[in-house]
């Protein structure tokens, strides 16, 4: 116990509370309430602008944000989207979005949104500056099996084949270019594999040829053979021994001649192989004929593969966009079945794992139950739809998301526009339905070929278009349709072939329809597409360049046959005489082994004519002996 | 800024004085459980109340948090396991169901697996940090700074004018 000292101040004992920590409290409790005041909604904001961008891809700007905390209540005006695709215009753009929170779930760490106001919204609006587009996300664990069919896809369609052609109409004669085959022919190394595998039988079986029985072993039994007393038997007990010795030579010659009937039907086989490896040759030939032409850019001139290639980046584009939203939809939403899956290690351990422990009248961490979307333009025209129970935990809310919208974009010539969009996570298995159709809608400069040689477009279109998709779980069905109508192409070109070749196809074209199925799982699906401008394209060039085509393909087809010829003349002919000193070497075994066995049987067939003689002899003799004895005692 | 400093001088003071024990050791406990809980909690809030409220070591409470958060940083796989292991245990299901739908418990974020295994951890550990640093002061005091003032260097500068003032000064003004 200190006590107090002459000369010191005398310590006052103080108690374990602070009494005079409540200045610091209010001074910390009136800093909390200043920061709310002034900083937070500017915060919030660039929180929000952050967060929306990495979803969006592109950059979202707010240009407003007022939140009332006490009646936990917010409202964020000119929020701007950036469309990934095109940086310089907004993909969306919504005027004012107003909602309202529940304290009674935000004292449980939810969001539950009763009503909320979307207002004025807006697509397809340009921008004041061209948004920032984000680097597309590395993939976690190496591309999927549906990130390699979509890059396919999108390699395939990326490809100018209407440009590649006009080059050809243009003069240019692709198979002019092959002067010389590169060493990467795929025939190359098959023959290569070919003559391995020749060396390989060809060893194996020379040994196995020298693991046969040899002439001399079937001499010897032969030897053996010629010493059994066939002829001169005396009686039964050397007719014995004789069978006996026979039946012994037959099974040493059956032991010695099994393998050498083995390697007749082991060498058949080989031969069938390697007669089916030669046949394959053709085949491989035909691939590597195909790839030089894909290399000499010479595309083939059908219907199915222009229209591919006009169309089919926008067919792709939307269903990547659907993949998009769907792995986003099922990331924030996921179903039950996934919810209760066994749950991997976290992607970032600091983070950790967030567990839910809903009941079912408790609130899911986030929940909108109904968002009015409005849009009203001078005229009475304008937008209006409805999104009803967005939330986190649709098995708890026990609805699927249901959105709609119906309207017109006047500003961007837009009109009769109808979408629904369900997304049902309720059951164990997801479900994403979307109908999405455009009465009218103006098409102005689209490019469809861009290439040096020729480019081609809508210079001006009205257009109308239509989508379905359901994705449920790993399959996906999805129907485009698109209807152009009062067409005028754009098309310019050097050469005045390719010009007229181009003005001919087009003549009388007005309306162009595309129609675009896909179909299957995320990784195998099926593209069917569909349009009369391939069509059109295709008749068109046929008349220009189909003889110039097929003689391409003739030669590039000669300079590959050639390049190969000698290598595969050497192979067949060395294939012809493999086949034919094994069969032969193999013959001349057989051939032993057949007389072998003829004068086997020969010999067996002796001694059984003289073993029925004998005991013919013999019952002929007891007989005679029983008679006598008969006719003795009779007397 | 400055009420962090003072705080801090007020620990170096505390540390090198004979009293004080108690508030320094209960500082860094309450350090621990500061450092190990997600910086914007309930559980951080009411740890800051205490601190404002009883007579603990802020100083020692802010410093041990820091040191602590970077402990815990390092062990977060540790409290994930332990976490999910709690929060995976079949019996407190229907405990865990309660609270998550309780007012402002949810705020305190239990229902993460790092938060409720380092929260878990701390809370253990809380006793044995706060007697392990009364330990830790006792023998600083006796091993150290008794050690440092009877040395020559502390003898030299203790005869000075300039500390003669010093200590004259802070005698007034504490």
């Amino acid at each position: 116990m200190d006590k107090p000292t002459e000369g010191k101040k005398p310590v006052k004992k103080q108690g374990p509370i602070r009494v005079e920590a409540v200045v610091p409290m209010l001074i910390v409790v009136g800093a909390t309430v200043l920061y709310f005041s002034l900083f937070f909604d500017a915060h919030l904001r660039r929180g929000l602008e952050y967060g929306a961008t990495q979803a969006n891809g592109a950059e979202v700007n707010i240009g407003r944000l007022q939140t009332s905390v006490f009646k936990a209540t917010v409202l964020i005006g000119d929020v701007q989207m950036t469309d990934p695709l095109q940086p310089q215009r907004n993909r969306v753009q919504i005027g004012e979005l107003r909602f309202g929170m529940l304290w009674d779930a935000l004292l449980r760490g939810k969001v539950m949104i009763d009503e909320a106001m979307i207002e004025d919204v807006q697509i397809d609006t340009p921008r004041k500056q061209a948004g920032k587009v984000l680097p597309p996300p590395a993939p976690q664990s190496g591309p999927s099996a549906s990130d390699k069919m979509l890059a396919t896809m999108k390699e395939e369609f990326s490809g100018n084949v209407v440009g590649d052609l006009a080059a050809i109409a243009a003069g240019a004669n692709p198979s002019e270019q092959l002067q010389q085959i590169g060493g990467d022919l795929k025939s190359d190394a098959y023959m290569a594999e070919l003559q391995r595998s020749m060396d390989e039988t060809e060893q194996q079986w020379k040994a196995r040829m020298a693991a046969l029985p040899r002439g001399e072993d079937f001499s010897a039994l032969r030897t053996r053979l010629g010493n059994v007393k066939v002829k001169d038997v005396k009686d039964v007990a050397q007719l014995q021994a004789a069978v006996k010795e026979l039946q012994a030579i037959r099974d040493e010659f059956e032991a010695k001649s099994k393998p050498i009937g083995e390697a007749g039907t082991g060498l058949s086989g080989d031969l069938k192989g390697l007669q089916t490896s030669f046949a394959g040759l053709d085949d491989v030939v035909r691939e590597d004929v195909r790839g030089l032409q894909a290399r000499m850019k010479l595309p083939t001139l059908d219907a199915r593969t222009l229209s591919r290639a006009l169309f089919g980046m926008d067919v792709l584009n939307k269903v990547q966009q659907a993949r998009g939203y769907m792995e986003q939809a099922r990331q924030y939403m996921p179903t039950k079945g996934a919810q209760q899956q066994a749950k991997p290690v976290p992607r970032n351990i600091h983070k950790g794992r967030d567990y839910a422990f809903g009941h079912p009248k408790g609130y899911p961490a986030f929940w909108l139950r109904r968002a009015l979307v409005t849009s009203r333009l001078p005229g009475g025209r304008g937008l209006s739809g409805e999104i009803r129970d967005a939330a986190t935990d649709q098995s708890l809310v026990g609805r699927p998301m249901i959105a709609t919208l119906k309207g017109d974009f006047p500003q961007q010539g837009v009109a009769g526009i109808k979408a629904e969009l369900v997304i049902d996570h309720t059951t164990q298995e997801p479900v994403e339905r979307m109908e999405l159709s455009a009465a009218r809608y103006g098409v102005a400069g689209r490019s469809l070929v861009d290439s040096p040689n020729v480019t081609l477009g809508f210079a001006q279109a009205v257009a109308s278009a239509s989508l379905t998709a359901e994705l449920r779980g790993e399959q996906v069905k999805m129907q485009v349709s698109n209807r152009f109508s009062d067409v005028a192409f754009e098309t310019t070109a050097q050469s005045t072939v390719v010009r007229e070749m181009m003005q001919a196809s087009l003549a009388g074209l007005k309306t162009v329809s595309m129609d675009a199925g896909v179909r299957g799982t995320w990784g195998d699906l099926d593209w069917n597409l569909s349009t009369n401008l391939g069509d059109a394209l295709a008749r068109g060039m046929k008349r220009y360049l189909q003889e110039k085509m097929d003689e391409a393909r003739k030669r590039i087809q000669a300079q590959v046959d050639q390049r190969i010829a000698a290598q595969r003349q050497k192979l067949t002919a060395r294939r012809d005489e493999l086949e034919s000193r094994l069969r032969s070497s193999l013959a001349d075994k057989q051939a032993q082994v057949d007389k072998l066995r003829a004068d086997l049987e020969a010999a067996r067939s002796d001694l059984e004519q003289r073993k029925n003689a004998a005991t013919d002899a013999q019952k002929q003799k007891l007989k005679q002996d029983a008679n006598q004895l008969l006719d003795k005692w009779r007397r | 800024m400055t009420l962090i400093l003072k705080q801090l001088f007020a620990l170096f003071r505390l540390l090198n004085s004979d009293t004080g024990t108690n508030q320094i050791a209960a500082g860094v406990a309450c350090g621990l459980i500061l450092g190990f809980a997600p910086m914007l909690s309930l559980q951080g809030l009411l740890v800051f109340l205490c601190m404002f409220l009883f007579r603990i070591q802020i100083g020692a409470a802010l410093t041990s948090a820091v040191f602590f958060a970077m402990v815990a940083w390092l062990f977060d796989p540790v409290s994930h396991a332990v976490g999910v292991a709690i929060l995976e245990t079949e019996s407190l299901q229907p405990l865990f169901t309660t609270l998550y739908n309780l007012p402002l418990v949810p705020l305190t974020r239990f229902y993460n697996s790092v938060v409720m295994g380092a929260g878990v951890m701390s809370v253990l550990l809380a006793p044995l940090v706060f007697f392990g640093s009364k330990l830790l002061i006792a023998l600083y005091r006796e091993k150290v700074v008794a050690r440092f003032k009877s040395s020559p260097a502390w003898k030299l500068w203790s005869g000075t004018t300039f500390f003669k003032w010093y200590s004259t000064y802070e005698k007034f003004h504490g």
